[in-house]
Protein backbone atom coordinates (compact mmCIF):
# COMPACT_ATOMS: atom_id res chain seq x y z
CA UNK A 1 0.00 0.00 0.00
CA UNK A 2 2.83 2.28 0.40
CA UNK A 3 3.71 2.10 -3.56
CA UNK A 4 0.35 2.54 -4.03
CA UNK A 5 0.27 5.85 -1.70
CA UNK A 6 3.32 7.27 -3.75
CA UNK A 7 2.31 6.27 -7.14
CA UNK A 8 -1.28 8.39 -6.61
CA UNK A 9 -0.50 11.21 -5.14
CA UNK A 10 0.69 13.51 -7.81
CA UNK A 11 -2.88 12.92 -8.52
CA UNK A 12 -4.13 14.83 -5.14
CA UNK A 13 -4.68 11.02 -3.79
CA UNK A 14 -3.53 11.55 0.05
CA UNK A 15 -3.26 8.17 1.62
CA UNK A 16 -3.60 7.32 6.12
CA UNK A 17 -3.00 4.35 8.18
CA UNK A 18 -5.48 4.85 10.99
CA UNK A 19 -4.43 2.41 13.96
CA UNK A 20 -6.69 0.39 15.36
CA UNK A 21 -6.15 -2.26 18.20
CA UNK A 22 -4.69 -5.42 18.70
CA UNK A 23 -6.47 -7.59 16.37
CA UNK A 24 -4.21 -10.60 17.58
CA UNK A 25 -2.45 -9.91 20.80
CA UNK A 26 0.23 -11.73 21.87
CA UNK A 27 3.44 -11.97 24.53
CA UNK A 28 5.03 -9.34 22.83
CA UNK A 29 2.72 -6.89 21.28
CA UNK A 30 -0.73 -7.30 23.95
CA UNK A 31 -3.99 -5.94 24.15
CA UNK A 32 -3.97 -2.41 24.57
CA UNK A 33 -4.37 -0.95 27.90
CA UNK A 34 -3.13 2.61 28.00
CA UNK A 35 -2.99 5.29 24.89
CA UNK A 36 0.91 5.60 25.40
CA UNK A 37 0.80 1.82 24.89
CA UNK A 38 -1.11 2.59 21.61
CA UNK A 39 1.19 4.86 20.52
CA UNK A 40 4.32 2.70 21.33
CA UNK A 41 2.70 0.11 18.90
CA UNK A 42 1.75 2.52 16.36
CA UNK A 43 5.40 4.03 16.32
CA UNK A 44 6.60 -0.12 15.79
CA UNK A 45 4.49 0.05 12.63
CA UNK A 46 6.13 2.66 11.04
CA UNK A 47 9.85 1.88 12.84
CA UNK A 48 9.84 -2.40 12.56
CA UNK A 49 6.86 -2.82 9.48
CA UNK A 50 7.97 0.18 7.42
CA UNK A 51 4.54 1.70 6.72
CA UNK A 52 5.87 5.08 5.18
CA UNK A 53 2.13 6.80 5.08
CA UNK A 54 1.43 8.88 8.09
CA UNK A 55 -0.13 7.38 10.62
CA UNK A 56 -2.91 8.42 13.02
CA UNK A 57 -4.19 6.98 15.92
CA UNK A 58 -7.69 6.66 16.96
CA UNK A 59 -8.90 6.43 20.57
CA UNK A 60 -8.36 3.55 23.25
CA UNK A 61 -11.80 2.73 23.05
CA UNK A 62 -11.73 2.89 19.10
CA UNK A 63 -14.64 5.21 18.69
CA UNK A 64 -13.52 5.94 14.94
CA UNK A 65 -12.82 2.38 14.77
CA UNK A 66 -15.86 1.27 15.42
CA UNK A 67 -18.04 3.48 13.79
CA UNK A 68 -17.01 2.16 10.34
CA UNK A 69 -17.10 -1.47 11.46
CA UNK A 70 -14.69 -2.99 13.45
CA UNK A 71 -12.59 -4.75 10.55
CA UNK A 72 -9.09 -5.59 11.46
CA UNK A 73 -7.44 -4.44 7.81
CA UNK A 74 -10.70 -2.47 5.70
CA UNK A 75 -9.67 0.03 3.67
CA UNK A 76 -11.89 3.06 2.35
CA UNK A 77 -11.52 5.92 0.21
CA UNK A 78 -13.08 9.18 0.95
CA UNK A 79 -13.79 12.61 -1.43
CA UNK A 80 -12.58 16.10 0.39
CA UNK A 81 -16.19 16.41 1.46
CA UNK A 82 -15.93 13.03 3.53
CA UNK A 83 -18.39 11.09 1.16
CA UNK A 84 -16.89 7.89 1.29
CA UNK A 85 -16.65 6.38 -2.51
CA UNK A 86 -15.38 2.83 -1.60
CA UNK A 87 -14.99 0.75 1.20
CA UNK A 88 -13.59 -2.77 0.97
CA UNK A 89 -13.84 -5.31 4.52
CA UNK A 90 -10.19 -5.97 3.67
CA UNK A 91 -7.27 -4.13 1.74
CA UNK A 92 -5.98 -5.55 -1.14
CA UNK A 93 -3.67 -3.39 -3.37
CA UNK A 94 -5.33 -4.16 -6.19
CA UNK A 95 -8.47 -3.88 -5.41
CA UNK A 96 -7.70 -0.16 -4.31
CA UNK A 97 -5.70 0.68 -7.28
CA UNK A 98 -8.01 -0.30 -9.38
CA UNK A 99 -10.82 2.38 -8.03
CA UNK A 100 -7.75 5.21 -7.62
CA UNK A 101 -7.41 4.76 -11.69
CA UNK A 102 -11.02 4.74 -11.68
CA UNK A 103 -11.71 8.04 -9.61
CA UNK A 104 -8.46 10.18 -10.56
CA UNK A 105 -9.80 9.77 -14.30
CA UNK A 106 -13.03 11.66 -13.16
CA UNK A 107 -11.91 15.14 -13.29
CA UNK A 108 -10.41 14.57 -16.72
CA UNK A 109 -13.71 12.88 -17.99
CA UNK A 110 -15.55 16.31 -16.77
CA UNK A 111 -13.05 18.11 -18.47
CA UNK A 112 -13.47 16.59 -21.82
CA UNK A 113 -17.50 17.21 -21.38
CA UNK A 114 -19.19 13.77 -19.82
CA UNK A 115 -21.86 14.80 -17.93
CA UNK A 116 -21.36 12.19 -14.88
CA UNK A 117 -23.74 11.26 -12.14
CA UNK A 118 -23.06 8.74 -9.44
CA UNK A 119 -24.31 5.24 -9.08
CA UNK A 120 -23.96 2.16 -6.76
CA UNK A 121 -21.81 -0.74 -7.82
CA UNK A 122 -21.51 -4.06 -5.73
CA UNK A 123 -18.34 -6.14 -6.86
CA UNK A 124 -16.64 -9.43 -5.03
CA UNK A 125 -13.20 -8.70 -5.62
CA UNK A 126 -10.48 -11.18 -4.37
CA UNK A 127 -7.50 -10.94 -2.83
CA UNK A 128 -4.32 -12.79 -1.95
CA UNK A 129 -4.38 -15.61 0.59
CA UNK A 130 -0.86 -16.58 1.81
CA UNK A 131 -1.45 -18.44 4.73
CA UNK A 132 2.36 -18.99 5.40
CA UNK A 133 3.24 -15.56 5.20
CA UNK A 134 0.75 -15.03 7.85
CA UNK A 135 1.57 -17.14 10.44
CA UNK A 136 5.06 -15.62 9.81
CA UNK A 137 3.25 -12.16 10.75
CA UNK A 138 1.61 -13.26 13.82
CA UNK A 139 4.93 -14.92 14.74
CA UNK A 140 6.43 -11.28 15.62
CA UNK A 141 3.39 -11.06 17.97
CA UNK A 142 3.87 -13.93 20.43
CA UNK A 143 3.41 -17.71 20.24
CA UNK A 144 -0.10 -17.03 21.93
CA UNK A 145 -1.50 -14.95 18.64
CA UNK A 146 0.03 -18.23 16.53
CA UNK A 147 -1.61 -20.17 18.96
CA UNK A 148 -5.07 -18.85 19.21
CA UNK A 149 -5.18 -18.06 15.10
CA UNK A 150 -4.69 -22.35 14.82
CA UNK A 151 -7.45 -22.73 17.43
CA UNK A 152 -9.80 -20.13 15.83
CA UNK A 153 -8.73 -20.86 12.04
CA UNK A 154 -6.84 -24.05 11.86
CA UNK B 1 -17.04 -6.92 26.04
CA UNK B 2 -14.23 -5.31 25.53
CA UNK B 3 -13.23 -3.62 22.07
CA UNK B 4 -9.17 -4.17 23.11
CA UNK B 5 -9.89 -7.72 23.67
CA UNK B 6 -7.32 -9.46 25.50
CA UNK B 7 -7.13 -13.08 23.28
CA UNK B 8 -8.45 -13.93 19.29
CA UNK B 9 -11.03 -16.07 20.22
CA UNK B 10 -14.50 -16.01 18.49
CA UNK B 11 -16.58 -15.06 21.56
CA UNK B 12 -14.15 -12.15 21.98
CA UNK B 13 -13.56 -10.44 18.12
CA UNK B 14 -16.57 -12.05 16.08
CA UNK B 15 -18.92 -9.57 18.09
CA UNK B 16 -17.14 -6.29 17.01
CA UNK B 17 -17.07 -7.17 13.27
CA UNK B 18 -19.70 -4.92 12.17
CA UNK B 19 -18.91 -3.99 8.67
CA UNK B 20 -22.77 -4.73 7.06
CA UNK B 21 -23.74 -1.74 9.48
CA UNK B 22 -20.87 0.79 8.36
CA UNK B 23 -21.54 4.20 6.98
CA UNK B 24 -23.02 4.12 3.04
CA UNK B 25 -21.04 5.12 0.28
CA UNK B 26 -22.58 8.57 -1.13
CA UNK B 27 -23.75 9.81 2.14
CA UNK B 28 -21.44 11.92 4.35
CA UNK B 29 -19.22 10.06 6.97
CA UNK B 30 -18.31 10.35 10.64
CA UNK B 31 -15.88 12.58 11.62
CA UNK B 32 -13.82 11.97 14.72
CA UNK B 33 -10.33 12.93 16.68
CA UNK B 34 -7.36 11.40 15.73
CA UNK B 35 -3.93 11.70 16.87
CA UNK B 36 -0.41 11.70 15.36
CA UNK B 37 2.71 9.82 16.69
CA UNK B 38 3.61 12.99 18.77
CA UNK B 39 0.49 12.54 20.25
CA UNK B 40 -0.85 15.92 18.30
CA UNK B 41 -4.60 15.60 17.75
CA UNK B 42 -6.12 16.14 14.77
CA UNK B 43 -9.46 15.18 12.96
CA UNK B 44 -10.17 12.78 10.40
CA UNK B 45 -12.12 15.54 8.59
CA UNK B 46 -8.88 17.97 8.50
CA UNK B 47 -7.31 14.78 6.40
CA UNK B 48 -10.12 13.84 3.77
CA UNK B 49 -10.13 17.91 3.22
CA UNK B 50 -6.73 17.89 2.34
CA UNK B 51 -6.78 16.31 -0.83
CA UNK B 52 -9.11 15.45 -3.74
CA UNK B 53 -9.35 11.52 -2.53
CA UNK B 54 -8.11 10.37 0.71
CA UNK B 55 -7.50 6.19 1.44
CA UNK B 56 -7.80 5.08 4.52
CA UNK B 57 -6.52 1.72 5.53
CA UNK B 58 -7.22 0.55 9.04
CA UNK B 59 -4.81 -1.59 11.15
CA UNK B 60 -2.38 -2.73 13.60
CA UNK B 61 1.15 -4.06 14.52
CA UNK B 62 -0.69 -7.19 14.95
Amino acid sequence: MNAIAERFAHAGVGSIFLYTHEAHPGEYYPHLTSFEQKLRHARDLRDKLGVTRPILVDALDGACHRAYGSMPNMIWIMTNAGVPVYKADWTDANSVQNALEYFVAVPGRRRAGERLAPFHVERMDLRNQDREAFYKGLERNGPKAVREFRAAFG
Amino acid sequence: MEYNYDSFVPEKFMPWLNFGNSPALGQPAPDFPLWDLEDRETRLSAIWSAHTYTVVEFGSFT
